[in-house]
């Protein structure tokens, strides 16, 4: 049990008395549900009678319930409703955020284009996100989180460092998991929270969002450093020492930026006599040397402990970090003070999920649920009516 | 109209998280005053010889659409001064080492007392509380100590390092959440502390595989497999270094790659020896067959057999070029798009009809391409980057002159006693 159980569930949420209707077949959609949901919107997912396409994407916890749709979908509410119908139509009329992940080919018959939207529904807030997004010559793609990763410019200049060291031929490599499309989920989140600020003014309006546009905004450096006429591949993207440093029983991150970080490094290796040399005082020498001292703190760490070279690390000021296992976050004792997470249903078990990565006055949300069983909301109102 | 006008920000943010959030908020039409000095000025204003950057940087993508003052936050009247600029600010945002800023005397509880309903921002590698909040931390540490670094990464290789886009999604993340908290402004008349942990955020991208850690397994990186598709990866297109992703997820899918493989393959294989990638033993003799091949038919015997069936994408993959083949993938259903290098993002038509992509001027005059905030708004066209980098100060005739109606005695007398320096 996380150390945040036992605080009060009903505490008043930054969104609390905001709806949302969601029609995400995909994680960019869901996951900007998920956060809004998390700080209190009450998030309705729309799903066909076959269930969510996310409900069939791994990995799966047991019994092939999706780790993924659990962890995307906690918090929410499950209604099943054919799009075109008329209770949605009334669902968006008490609404005041529509997220949809739609195909563009497939809205008009729908209705949930965005002029039959915005005439319907003029107060709504309308929120497009889609791979290439819903304008634009590429607006009609179809992207997995790879290409969205590929088509933005961080696919290609990774791996770095000892990966790409060891493997200089192989394909370049994408970020774990569903790193593009979340992109696109956050940027879709900040999206409707704006034009939600700006609702008194100016009415709903259409919010497109396109989760390569979000990828490629937080790859901004990539396009910077090309402005300054300097085009990043991954081979020479590394960092000239430190980066990536294997250990007896794992890795470490070690990065010294600082003239004092890099004293302090000296003390941790036990001020061997290389790294005395006065000409390593200057940083561009160190970089020049690089391969040199990556050489020297690889064989120094080769036979140490991740533990031991972290906590001595720590101890003088080396920025250094222990390459965390999932099981390993999970248990992590500082993450255990910050309530990170929190024990919920799954439909596979209580599990610790992760809850939310900020925290409002001094304390961690809450989610309200797991993730919701398939048209449970309308089971819930059948049951409040009889 | 821009969403945000009208709302405006304090920003002692340093480094890039934090300054990527308010530099999204500017975008999105927030008044963002940022705050620096001579004494420590921005990271771009300084050489960076690592990077290979040896004077200030003519234009830096996060400061841009930011009006600039200068505050020396070691003197006592300098706090002063930026309690001045809080008292009129809706938002202030931070990004020091937890505890820095309530030594300075402008932590939370300073703030609200001259601006009782401020929504303060405070961004840290590791969160405001808990044993580990002291910890200094760029964007790999973030990402391995999140547990995204350990998740990435060729499967029989190390974990990888994650780079700015760390950073910057932690800045995307605190933008989402400052804009909820001043909802609840709207709702309740209350501001508030926002505390955005660079770890967690990084832990939030993988949050499927802490579920899985939690319930007992033990998720491992895998490279650019997937769990259930295949084809999924990234293969050698026509071309030194060049590559294209492709991803079929369902059977109709396949059916149209192996029907477009078989297209191309046949007339190299009529011409025998051809290419020799095309006769490895698993490609099947006729291309007609891989359609009909059992071994690939359903998604489950693709995924188990996904070690023959990559050598016959990469095969035809590798005689045509990358874009070639993600125009002719995308015509038939299937996902795909060449692995873009960043001039070829910089160039892109579609990106550009966006506004993702975006022409700034330099001062003396040159334009260069710079990145758009992720979205566009049908009652917010003029959303986005509107003026480039600020000198430093450039903007306190403005700031002190005019909303603070400082007189020109007054702040000669702070530029003379080093205050606004």
């Amino acid at each position: 049990m996380s150390a945040s159980s036992n605080a009060p569930l009903t505490g008043l949420r930054p969104l609390d008395g905001l709806r949302i209707v969601l029609t995400a077949r995909g994680v960019a959609a869901a996951y900007a549900g998920r956060l809004l949901g998390t700080m209190g919107a009450e998030v309705i997912l729309i799903e066909p009678v076959s269930g969510s396409p996310l409900r069939r994407q791994p990995p799966f916890l047991k019994d092939g319930v999706s780790a993924l749709f659990a962890y995307l979908a906690a918090g929410m509410r499950s209604r099943v409703l054919d799009p075109g119908s008329p209770a949605l139509t009334a669902l968006l009329s008490e609404s005041d955020i529509l997220i949809d992940d739609t195909p563009l080919a497939a809205r008009a018959a729908s209705g949930l284009d965005e002029e039959t939207i915005a005439r319907r529904h003029p107060g709504l807030i309308h929120v497009s996100v889609l791979p290439f997004g819903a304008y634009g010559p590429k607006a009609g793609w179809k992207a997995e989180d790879i290409q969205v990763q590929h088509a933005s410019g961080e696919g290609n200049l990774l791996p770095n460092g000892l990966a790409v060291e060891l493997f200089p031929d192989r394909a370049p490599l994408k970020i774990h998991g569903h790193f593009g499309e979340m992109q696109g989920g956050i940027a879709a989140a900040l999206g409707a929270l704006a034009a939600l600020w700006a609702r008194p003014e100016a009415g709903g309006q259409f919010v497109d969002v396109a989760s390569q546009d979000a990828a490629l905004a937080v790859g901004a450096f990539a396009i910077q450093r090309l402005g300054d006429g300097s085009i990043e591949h991954r081979v020479e993207r590394s960092f000239r020492y430190g980066g990536v440093i294997p250990c007896a029983d794992g890795h470490v991150e070690l990065l010294t930026l600082e003239q004092r970080q890099w004293h302090g490094l000296v003390k941790l290796l036990g001020e061997p006599a290389w790294a005395l040399d006065p000409a390593l005082e200057d940083s561009l020498e160190r970089s020049r040397q690089g391969p040199m001292i990556n050489g020297h703190i690889r064989a120094w760490a080769s036979s140490r402990r991740v533990e031991d070279i972290v906590r001595e690390g720590q101890a003088l000021s080396v920025p250094l970090a222990k390459y965390y296992t999932p099981a390993e976050v999970v248990r992590d004792p500082h993450e255990k003070v910050r309530g990170l997470f929190q024990p919920v249903e799954t439909g596979a078990g209580v599990f610790d999920m992760l809850v939310s990565p900020f925290q409002f006055d001094g304390a961690p949300l809450h989610l309200r649920s797991g993730p919701p069983a398939l048209g449970e909301y309308d089971r819930f109102k059948a049951e409040a009516r009889a | 109209m821009k969403p945000l006008h009208g709302i405006r920000i304090a920003d002692f943010t340093v480094h890039n998280a934090g300054p990527f959030c308010t530099h999204l908020l500017s975008q999105l039409g927030a008044e963002v005053i940022k705050i620096e000095s001579a004494m420590r000025p921005d990271a771009f204003r300084k050489p960076h010889p690592v990077y290979g950057r040896m004077g200030p940087a003519t234009f830096d993508q996060v400061a841009s659409t930011k009006l600039s003052v200068r505050i020396n936050l070691k003197k006592p009247e300098g706090v002063v001064l930026a309690k001045k600029l809080v008292a009129i600010s809706d938002i202030a945002a931070e990004s020091f080492r937890p505890g820095v800023i309530g030594r300075l005397g402008l932590g939370f509880d300073d703030l609200k007392a001259v601006k009782p309903d401020i929504i303060m921002l405070c961004v840290s590698s590791s969160g405001q509380n808990g044993p580990d909040r002291h910890f200094a931390g760029y964007a790999p540490l973030f990402g391995a100590w999140g547990g995204l670094g350990e998740m990435t990464g060729y499967a029989d290789g190390p974990p990888v390092e994650m780079r700015h886009v760390m950073d910057h999604t932690v800045g995307m993340n605190s933008a989402v959440a400052v804009l909820a908290a001043l909802q609840r402004r709207r709702a309740t008349g209350a501001g508030g502390l926002v505390d955005v942990s660079a770890r967690e955020v990084a832990s939030s991208l993988l949050g499927e595989a802490l579920l899985l850690a939690a319930a007992g397994q033990e998720p491992h990186r895998i490279g650019n497999d997937h769990l259930a598709m295949a084809p999924h990866g990234v293969y050698p297109a026509q071309g030194e270094d060049r590559w294209v992703a492709i991803a079929v997820a369902t059977d109709a899918e396949w059916q149209a790659l192996a029907g477009i493989i078989g297209e191309y393959r046949v007339p190299a294989q009529a011409g025998i020896s051809g290419d020799g990638a095309l006769q490895r033993p698993e490609a099947p003799a006729f291309a007609g067959a891989l359609a009909g091949d059992a071994r690939f038919a359903r998604a489950a015997d693709r995924h188990a057999n996904r070690a023959a069936l990559d050598p016959i994408v990469s095969a035809w993959t590798a005689t045509l070029p990358a874009d070639d083949i993600a125009a002719m993938l995308q015509a038939a259903g299937v996902a795909a798009h060449a692995s873009w290098t960043t001039p070829e993002i910089a160039a892109d038509p579609h990106l550009r009809a966006r506004g993702a992509i975006c022409e700034v001027q330099e001062p003396d005059g040159k334009h260069r391409a710079a990145v758009g905030v992720p979205m566009r708004l049908s009652k917010g066209p003029e959303i986005g980057i509107h003026r480039g980098t600020p000198g430093l100060g450039e903007d306190e005739d403005y700031v002190y002159g005019e909303l603070l109606g400082m007189t020109r005695g007054e702040r000669q007398a702070l530029e003379e006693s080093e205050v606004i320096y």
